[in-house]
């Protein structure tokens, strides 16, 4: 049926922008968690706390659009693709915002492992290299989501998997770290930053969850075929 | 009005009775969806009931003259439920609607074709009476209509006195429909008052009384509450949802929130076609069709 | 704060003369109402002082004196005009209406159509022609009747109710119609236990402007009534006296007296058409409200 106006133009117009808002979020994650692996890398406590500070800005975009998201609701009765899209985004700010305080959480154990040289130069290197996957992992929630690519939301679940297994990797090599009480305090403060990666990981994978939501009306949790056992989820 | 009736069907000439085949309650098909079912609704209607007030249509095309205004249609509507017809303008469902208590005919000019199944009879067969099929599927208007130059209690009543019901039952069976309609405390004082002398909701209430009356198995309405303020509209929507315990109720509306609030399940019609049918909650988080999808979320045009 | 409400506030000139046009066809308008109405008070006003002078309860109540002798009154015409008119009213209101019933509610649009143009045909004929008509038909040959002025005056009537009435039964909401057809209830029912009561205040309305108007025709009656014996007649096998023959006759008088009768009995006339107008327009007026119009 055509006619003549186009309808609901503000409407849409809002809801993109907040869809684009929404996403936005990832990109400020990105950031913080670049700036983070870089703080361990070097030590650095200052950038640490540069980190802290600014997961302000990723709480500020959450409820402000969150808060833009329930108006649209009440004031707007979306239904359909559109109301599947507004609950997609309402989760995907909620892992937005889980994402930024695990940021801040492996921030705030960098001034606990000290300024002396790490205990175990591999651990560390592998937990640069999580830091640098889930980055990517995370970007890729992002483009799905953008284009609605369920394939590509699918196919987190096995690069998630890559992440979880060099923190499997992590966690054997913190146990053959010795009995150097340092070196074991050292170990552990180490393994909590692998595992607030992981965790990371996993927040991409629940927002590709909401991209098959959208997109189908179906929610389901991703199962990958190739590893039939269960993911310890935490 | 508590006892639920049996199954009665329009009178036919006394040639031939065509028989009864009793038809079973559907059940309903679970359909994958991400939300429950409406709770409250299903809950309160557990358990079987006698099929009364199926309506099925099998190919029903309308015309008015050459304007092919509904085009093929198969729809079903269960006893008991409450079903929306929702569409843009001039889609045809009104058409369709006043067809299934063969109003459609009466306009100069034009015609139906197809079947329309009560219970299993076909009320578009030659033998079937119309004043009958009239009484078995009552009708509630857009605009309230009460008679003007009748009293309230003879509104209510005008069905059935002007068909020759007995005088002794008349003010019991009003008082009755009036009840059903929500609106025995409201005029119980002033049955003799002019029926025109209500506010537009209770008009309305009115009417629907009046279509009551006649115990219908069926009850059509066309836009019922496009007249009407908000409160008032809302009030009709708790009634539909009363009265769906004991007719079946096809509404047809602009107001997609009345369809997604009142209705079991939801038709969507374009350019006389049948689009898309099902579950309101279905219709309205995903539907199938892209063109519904399209005219739910307001993106027409 | 811009200059913009300002700019719309200055006189362009266009506004002077925009306004003196205005006010110059509210003047005329006016004046034209005023016009029209002072038309009717000067034809009522007239017809009062020349003829409220020999108004009185005796010349209403004695008939009309023998031709050429004065003193008599109008009570043989006032009887006559009623029967003939009575007759007239019986023949042609019911079946008026049955025929706006019929257009409305039964024929097909083609046929209605048809019919609409035939009564105001009808309605356009002159009375004269009338007249004529039921002269040759019912007075040669026999004699002048009562009964056949009635016949010309009910022939003249019926298109006024009948249009009457069918203006008002059409406008009857379909929508009422609808819902005593939805509930099924029979259409001859509907017609009669909900169109006509609705339509009632309309309908007596036609009738009334049917009355109205055919109380004063002449023309009819001169050919079919204007011959009669002396006194009050009331059987309208033979002629009867009415007012506008009276009229006719006593201003042909060559007395002054009888001039002031003819008006007296004008007065008399115009009392009643107004009477069954306002009466008439009352009933609409009620009829228009109850259907919500």
């Amino acid at each position: 049926m055509e006619t003549a106006i186009e309808t609901r133009t503000q409407y849409q117009e809002e809801l993109t922008q907040l869809e684009a808002s929404a996403l936005g979020g990832l990109d400020l994650v990105t950031a913080a968690l670049g700036r983070t692996m870089e703080a361990v890398e070097h030590q650095d406590v200052e950038l640490a706390q540069l980190v802290i500070a600014d997961d302000d800005r990723i709480d500020g975009r959450y409820l402000e659009v969150h808060q833009s998201l329930i108006t649209l609701l009440a004031v707007q009765s979306p239904v359909a693709t559109d109301l599947r899209l507004i609950s997609a985004l309402l989760h995907v700010l909620k892992n937005v915002e889980r994402m930024g305080d695990q940021c801040v959480n492996i921030c705030k154990l960098i001034p606990l492992t000290g300024n002396e040289p790490p205990a175990d130069a591999e651990m560390v290197k592998l937990i640069l290299t999580m830091g640098k996957q889930t980055r990517a992992l995370i970007s890729q929630s992002q483009r799905a989501f953008e284009e609605r690519d369920i394939e590509m939301a699918r196919d987190l679940v096995r690069r998630d998997d890559a992440v979880d297994h060099l923190n499997r990797e992590c966690f054997g090599l913190a146990l053959e770290i010795g009995d150097d009480p340092d070196k074991r305090e050292w170990a552990m403060t180490m393994l909590l930053t692998a595992r607030a990666i992981e965790r990371i990981g996993d927040n991409a994978v629940d927002i590709g969850e909401q991209v098959a939501f959208v997109v189908t009306g179906l929610f389901r949790e991703f199962e990958d075929a190739s590893h039939p056992e269960e993911t310890i989820r935490p | 009005m508590d006892t639920r009736k049996q199954v009665r069907s329009p009178a036919l000439s006394e040639q031939n009775q065509p028989e009864q085949q009793p038809t079973e309650p559907r059940a309903k098909t679970s359909v994958e969806t991400a939300m429950p079912m409406r709770p409250v609704r299903r809950a309160e209607r557990a358990g079987s009931r006698p099929a009364v007030g199926d309506i099925e249509l099998k190919d029903l095309h309308a015309y008015y003259g050459s304007n092919h205004a509904v085009r093929g249609i198969d729809l079903d509507f269960d006893s008991g439920d409450v079903t929306a017809i929702i569409g843009p303008s001039g889609c045809g469902k009104s058409t369709m609607v006043r067809c299934i208590n063969r109003m459609h005919e009466e306009i100069d000019g034009a015609r139906a074709e197809g079947r329309v199944l009560l219970d299993g009879l076909d009320l578009y067969d030659p033998r079937v009476d119309i004043v009958a099929v009239r009484r078995s599927v009552g009708m509630v208007f857009q605009k309230p209509n009460p008679f003007p130059t009748m009293s309230v209690l003879d509104n209510v009543t005008a069905g059935l006195r002007l068909t020759g019901a007995p005088r002794g039952e008349l003010e019991d069976r009003g008082r009755e429909a009036l009840t059903g309609a929500g609106l025995w405390e409201e005029v119980k004082g002033r049955l003799k008052g002019p029926g025109a002398g209500l506010s537009g909701g209770q008009q309305q209430r009115l009417c629907i009384a009046r279509a009551l009356a006649v115990e219908p198995e069926v009850l059509l309405m066309d836009e019922p509450c496009s007249a009407l303020d908000p409160v008032a509209t809302l009030k009709i929507e708790e009634l539909i949802g009363e009265l769906s315990e004991r007719v079946t109720i096809v509404i047809v509306t602009h107001n997609m929130q009345q369809a997604a609030r009142v209705a079991d399940t939801t038709a969507f019609m374009l350019d006389g076609e049948l689009v898309e049918v099902g579950p309101t909650e279905k219709l309205f988080t995903n539907p199938d069709d892209e063109r519904t999808e399209q005219y739910v979320t307001g993106k027409f045009g | 704060m811009s200059a913009q409400p300002h700019a719309l506030l200055v006189d362009r000139g266009n506004l002077r003369r925009r306004n003196r046009f205005n006010r110059l066809v509210e003047v005329s308008s006016t004046l034209a109402a005023l016009l029209a109405v002072a038309v009717l008070v000067i034809v009522v006003g007239s017809v009062f002082l020349k003829g409220v002078g020999a108004l009185s309860w005796h010349f209403l109540t004695t008939p009309t004196a023998l031709f050429g002798e004065s003193g008599g009154g109008i009570s043989n015409a006032i009887v006559g005009t009623a029967i003939i008119v009575g007759i007239a009213s019986v023949v042609a209101i019911p079946v008026g209406i049955l025929v706006a019933i019929y257009t409305t509610e039964f024929a097909p649009d083609r046929v209605s159509h048809a019919i609409r143009f035939v009564l105001d045909l009808l309605n356009g004929v002159p009375t004269i022609i009338t007249g004529i008509f039921i002269y040759g038909l019912l007075v040669v040959g026999h004699s002048q009747s009562g009964f056949a002025a009635s016949v010309a005056l009910s022939i003249v009537m019926l298109p006024i109710v009948a249009r009457t009435a069918q203006e008002v039964l059409s406008l009857v909401p379909a929508i009422l119609k609808e819902a005593s057809s939805a509930l099924g209830i029979a259409h001859w029912r509907t017609v009669v236990r909900i169109t006509i009561p609705t339509a009632a205040g309309g309908l007596v309305t036609g009738a009334l402007l049917g009355v109205a108007r055919v109380a004063g025709e002449t023309a009819p009656l001169l050919f079919a009534s204007s011959i009669f014996r002396q006194g009050v007649l009331t059987d309208p096998g033979e002629a009867l006296a009415s007012i506008p023959i009276f009229i006719f006759q006593a201003s042909e008088s060559p007395k002054p007296e009888a001039h002031t009768e003819a008006w007296a009995a004008a007065l008399v006339l115009i009392a009643i058409v107004l009477a069954l107008n306002v009466v008439a327009r009352a009933f609409y007026a009620r009829s228009r409200k109850r259907m919500g119009a």
